[in-house]
């Protein structure tokens, strides 16, 4: 099976491609040497010949065939030219000197380079040696054949063209080896990816891709393969955490209004007392409705569907208008409620969102402030950014909970029991995440101070 | 437009809520005619004069802001109320710019419903020309913004007579926490909290605080209401 998606892998024939293309880079290099060599080794040969030829010849002219006749004698006399061939004829053809039998009758040009086999030819050509010969005529008519042996560099040549192919042949064989071994584990790694995506789709997001700890690209990709499988486990936790939270506070009230219903169901009708109970359930059904449609609100925020709606406001106006709103409520508690800052706190977004924002952090900072404590809202300019801050002085957040409490329906243990349905906070960081403004939580000492940090306006 | 002018078109396709439409439009005195798609709603919209048309955004037929579309060039001038299960703000505004004077989200309670509607009534049949407006012992001053009661100057910030004054010419009439925040505070939501409730407080107590009688009424599970005894 893994031999199977070895061989059908984009890897592989990656590597076969690569085996080509170096397959024949190594013959053109190869062809090139083998050519050059022999070229080369025949090339020295040839000017042997000629050297030998030309002293020869010199020979002739200064002193005719009686002066060559004992030169080509003392030549073949000597050892050390054995592998020489030398033939002097007369115009007949008839030798005179030399130490080849007859003119070659294979040879028809008479002047210039000559190849050919020695002796008369027979069926075992191979076994006569092969010569090459320089051959000439003389002005008086005799010629004169002056050659090597050159078996010898013909088996030279024939041994490096040998090692050149067997060379060529291993290099392909252990590219293709290589290339399979390298395929393999590409197709082991990628099957373990496949097969951990396999067990999750199965069975559930616990799993993981196993790392081999050598940091290369594999292990990288796992590594944020991994990670992104952690982030959708967190994301599914929230996800259920929310739907649990959600069923929690929808079922309160609904369980309510059943209860209610099924009372006066059964019992008999009693004029003020059924109008108190469907009063009730009135309100119960409006708190339902409400948490429903700040959840679309916030859903229709997140899918940034509402930049429609941008326009340049100023912070410090919607700021006080909250303040104004607020005034009454704070009053009510004992807060002191202030607006302070730069006037002229221009920003882009959406007015209404802005101060939904605003609204709720306010709303927020007097609910879990100091009773009779101070809330300030404060807008400035700080390093060319629109800031808007909303401090309180009560009890604060604890640092460790900072994170959690933009989560929907995320509440302190101890703000449990006050009105409320959690989900104000993420809201703001809803409108936040549109307008790309920062969130930043701040230590009031005592208390929390919540800034919101804007882009300013293009100009 | 002639006063007392109490006839209303209902263009609304789910036969339930329909039904309950018009049987709480009738309690409230109004003459009903009900329209159960787009071209019916242009028919009838063409053939009588009404009061006040309410329209629903999703017919089978046109599109409801189409329907308004057309009743509009059709020179058709009535107030309409647009009613939309489509909540978010932009619908709202986009509902409001075709030509709507006024838009209810789906579910709303029918107390909120007779208090658009009414409201949208009264815009269509007296436009208020006086500079000071009276009810019971209350004055109100539109030029100098200025409250009093039995000609005694009650301090009010200048949100509070904004508010005062919705009230006032509202009289008699319901006005629902959403209706306050529309029109006194231009918010097009519900800050989810009993903020408006808290700020009439402060209102009431300035001005119906040591008075013969209060003029400003809470109405269980919608609003206010300002009226004088009798």
């Amino acid at each position: 099976m893994l031999l199977a998606k070895t061989l059908t892998s984009s890897t592989f024939k990656l590597a076969l491609i690569a085996i080509a293309t170096f397959g024949v880079i190594v013959s053109i290099l190869f062809s090139y040497v083998y050519l050059s060599t022999s070229s080369y080794v025949r090339s020295r040969s040839d000017r042997a010949i000629m050297t030998e030829y030309s002293s020869l010849r010199a020979a002739y002219e200064l002193a005719g065939r009686d002066g060559l006749i004992p030169m080509i004698r003392q030549r073949i006399a000597d050892k050390s030219f054995s592998d020489r061939v030398y033939l002097l004829v007369d115009p007949s053809l008839t030798p005179l000197a030399g130490n080849l039998k007859a003119w070659p009758s294979t040879v028809t040009t008479t002047k210039g380079w000559a190849e050919f086999r020695a002796g008369e030819p027979s069926p075992d050509a191979a076994h006569r040696p092969l010569l090459r010969a320089m051959l000439d005529t003389f002005p008086g008519g005799d010629r004169l054949l002056v050659g090597r042996d050159i078996s010898e560099l013909d088996s030279f040549t024939d041994q490096i063209k040998a090692a050149v192919i067997l060379v060529g042949a291993l290099l392909l064989v252990l590219a293709a080896v290589a290339s399979v071994l390298v395929t393999r584990r590409t197709v082991g790694r990628i099957e373990q990816i496949n097969a951990t995506s396999r067990a999750i789709m199965q069975s559930g997001l616990d799993q993981r891709i196993p790392l081999r700890g050598s940091h290369d690209e594999w292990d990288r990709v796992a590594e944020n393969l991994n990670l992104m499988l952690d982030r959708i486990e967190i994301l599914m936790g929230e996800v259920k955490q929310v739907s649990d939270n959600v069923a929690h506070d929808l079922r309160t009230p609904l369980t309510r209004m059943r209860g209610r219903l099924e009372k006066a169901y059964h019992g008999s009708r009693a004029g003020d007392a059924d109008q108190m109970l469907i009063g009730d359930t009135i309100a119960d059904l409006d708190a339902v409705l409400r948490i429903f449609s700040s959840i679309t609100r916030i859903a229709q925020i997140e899918t940034q569907a509402r930049k429609g709606g941008f326009r340049t406001v100023n912070l410090f106006d919607i700021a006080s208008e909250v303040v104004e709103l607020y005034d009454a409520a704070a009053e009510q508690d004992g807060t002191n409620l202030t607006v302070i800052g730069d006037r002229d706190v221009q920003v882009t977004g959406d007015r209404d969102l802005i101060f939904d924002a605003i609204a709720n952090l306010v709303d927020n900072a007097i609910k879990h402030g100091r009773a009779g404590g101070q809330v300030v809202v404060e807008s400035e300019n700080i390093d060319g950014s629109p800031v808007i801050s909303i401090a309180d002085d009560g009890p604060g957040i604890p640092a460790g909970e900072h994170e959690h409490v933009f989560k929907r329906f995320y509440r302190l243990e101890q703000s449990r029991y006050t009105p409320g349905n959690g989900l104000g906070l993420s809201l703001v960081a809803a409108v936040a995440r549109l307008h790309g403004s920062r969130i930043e939580m701040l230590d009031n000492s005592p208390g929390l101070k919540l800034r919101l940090w804007f882009s300013a306006p293009a100009r | 437009m002639t006063g007392g002018h109490r006839r209303i078109l209902v263009v609304e396709d789910d036969p339930e809520t329909a039904d309950q439409l018009v049987e709480q439009l009738t309690t409230s005195g109004y003459q009903v005619d009900l329209a159960a798609s787009g071209n019916e709603a242009l028919d009838r919209g063409a053939a009588s004069d009404y009061a006040v048309i309410t329209i629903d955004r999703m017919l089978p037929d046109i599109d409801g802001i189409a329907v308004m579309r057309q009743l509009r060039d059709d020179g058709i001038a009535a107030p309409v109320l647009i009613i939309s299960a489509l909540g978010e703000v932009d619908d709202r505004v986009r509902g409001l710019r075709a030509g709507g004077d006024d838009y209810l989200v789906k579910p709303f309670s029918f107390v909120e419903l007779v208090a658009r509607v009414e409201a949208l009534g009264r815009r269509s049949d007296t436009i208020v020309k006086e500079t000071i407006l009276r009810v019971g012992d209350l004055a109100i001053d539109l030029v100098s913004r200025t409250a009093s009661r039995r000609g005694k100057e009650i301090f009010l910030f200048p949100r509070e007579f904004q508010l005062l004054e919705y009230l006032v010419r509202n009289e008699g009439r319901v006005v629902s926490r959403a209706m306050l925040l529309q029109h006194v505070w231009d918010l097009h939501f519900d800050p989810s909290t009993n903020i408006i409730d808290v700020y009439v407080g402060r209102v009431r107590r300035k001005v119906d605080g040591q008075q013969a009688y209060p003029l400003i009424h809470t109405v269980r599970g919608i609003g206010y209401c300002l009226r004088a005894p009798g």
